[in-house]
């Protein structure tokens, strides 16, 4: 018998499924509704979290801050914001903070450095604010400044016309909620202190009076110490001349932005293969392991 | 869009056939038949026409359910061959089959006797058998080969 011919013979043997199999399957169709199809299936959801979660750590990763010198930073209490080069000084009047701002300046020469230095503390004075530290050397200065607060943009706006900014940085501390935390706990104070005085005065109440007045007046002390010293902003004038100024970065061609974007991808590139290559290796083993465990198991049935 | 009813009523005959040839016993094909349309129904959802056939699908969830059968059998006579040695019961593939081929496609392993029934009997093409074996088309056809020349030798030493 040629294989063709039991090729035939095969094909020609239909297998008809039992009645009682027919009758089974007919009423399972019957009786049982499909449940309906789940819009939210674990697949879908792995497939649109990945392309989510690696959208997130490429926006946290591209846009986390620069050391540019360029670039303005602005610390507001315990959040650190990023602001472009336009100099534009948050300030809040009403509320208790502390002011520090940083100022690089590059000037021509010695001679310039020199009467620029002169030109900031005179600018200081002039507004009311004084020098706090001035060091000069051979091609560089820095003098640190107290100004009053209220006219902190407008020294900012004086010094910066000193010379060439090559960087500049705010920092704004704010104190207001620390003073209101402080003033909530004088007024309880106080009045646990008027009930203390209501009370007939024996040694436990006179010693719990004493030390309530002297927290109060601690309070107080701490409250006054941060506002008058809030009243003054810092700021740091570091000038140098061209030889010593660190050199502006700002001659990248056209094709800049490409490189930088190849530089990534290269490194997505490279953890994608660092994590990838091993877990194809596993799925590999686990694939072959699995198919010969069937083979096996079939090749004995 | 065909609904499962239909799937069933169309493939019904392919999937006991297919069961029936793999495992070589009518009455445990007929048990996992139903129990594959059982799965069916349950995972009807998951059905995607653009991907493959009914049929296909079927078949793939048919296999499923026979490995597992064949693992839990392997189970059992390890157990029951320690109390006693099992002696295995075949019955016909198919009515319109000679007593030679009979005997000849019970002397194939069951993965061999599977390439048959989905090559022969239900008569899928190379990929999509392949795909029900979850293996590559070239080494579906080199199965079935094999399978074939293996059937024709014990016909050739049968007469």
């Amino acid at each position: 018998m040629s294989q063709r011919d039991v090729l035939a013979e095969l094909r020609a043997s239909r297998v008809s499924a039992p009645l009682e199999l027919r009758e089974r399957v007919r009423l399972l169709a019957i009786a049982g509704n499909p449940p309906p199809r789940k819009l939210v299936t674990w697949r879908r959801s792995v497939a649109l979290l990945v392309p989510v979660a690696a959208a997130v750590a490429a926006t946290v990763v591209l846009t986390r801050p620069t050391h540019h010198p360029q670039a303005l930073q602005v610390q507001h209490g315990e959040a650190a914001i990023t602001a472009p080069k336009a100099f534009a000084l948050p300030t809040t009047p009403k509320r208790a903070q502390r002011y520090g701002a940083t100022l690089s300046l590059r000037v021509h020469g010695q001679t310039d450095l020199s009467n620029s230095v002169k030109r900031a503390l005179r600018i200081a004075t002039s507004l009311g604010g004084y020098a706090s530290s001035t060091h000069v050397s051979t091609g560089s200065a820095h003098i640190v400044l107290k100004v009053p607060r209220t006219k902190v943009v407008l020294a900012f706006a004086q010094l910066a016309k000193l010379g060439t900014i090559v960087g500049e940085r705010i920092d704004i501390l704010d104190q207001q909620t620390a003073i209101n935390d402080n003033l909530r706990t004088m007024a309880r104070l106080q009045r646990e202190l008027k009930a203390l005085r209501a009370q007939p005065r024996s040694a436990a109440v006179k010693r719990q009076i004493a030390q309530l007045t002297t927290r109060i007046e601690s309070l107080q002390r701490a409250n006054a110490s941060t506002i008058r010293a809030d009243r003054y902003a810092t700021l740091s004038l570091n000038l140098s001349t061209s030889s010593h100024a660190a050199p502006a970065h700002h001659g990248h061609g056209p094709l800049h932005g490409i490189a930088v974007a190849f530089r990534w991808i290269g490194i997505g590139l490279l953890y994608a293969l660092a994590f990838g290559v091993p877990l194809v290796l596993i799925w590999l083993v686990v694939r072959v392991v699995r198919r010969r465990r069937v083979d096996s198991l079939l090749n004995r049935a | 869009m065909s609904t499962f009813a239909q799937a069933a009523e169309d493939h019904l005959d392919d999937v006991y056939g297919y069961l029936a040839w793999f495992t070589g016993d009518r009455a445990v094909a007929e048990d996992l038949a139903a129990e594959t349309f059982e799965r069916a129904l349950r995972l009807w959802h998951r059905f995607d026409p653009a991907r493959g056939s009914a049929r296909t699908w079927l078949c793939q969830l048919a296999r499923t359910v026979a490995l597992d059968h064949f693992r839990s059998e392997k189970r059992r006579l390890r157990r029951e061959q320690l109390a006693a040695p099992h002696e295995r019961t075949y019955s016909q593939f198919a009515d319109s089959l000679t007593p030679a081929l009979e005997s000849a496609l019970r002397a194939l392993t069951a993965g061999e006797r599977e390439v048959v029934a989905l090559r022969v009997l239900l008569d899928l093409d190379a990929g999509t058998a392949a795909r029900v074996l979850g293996i590559s088309p070239t080494n579906c056809t080199t199965r079935l080969n094999r399978a074939l020349h293996k059937l024709e030798e014990a016909l050739h030493v049968a007469a």
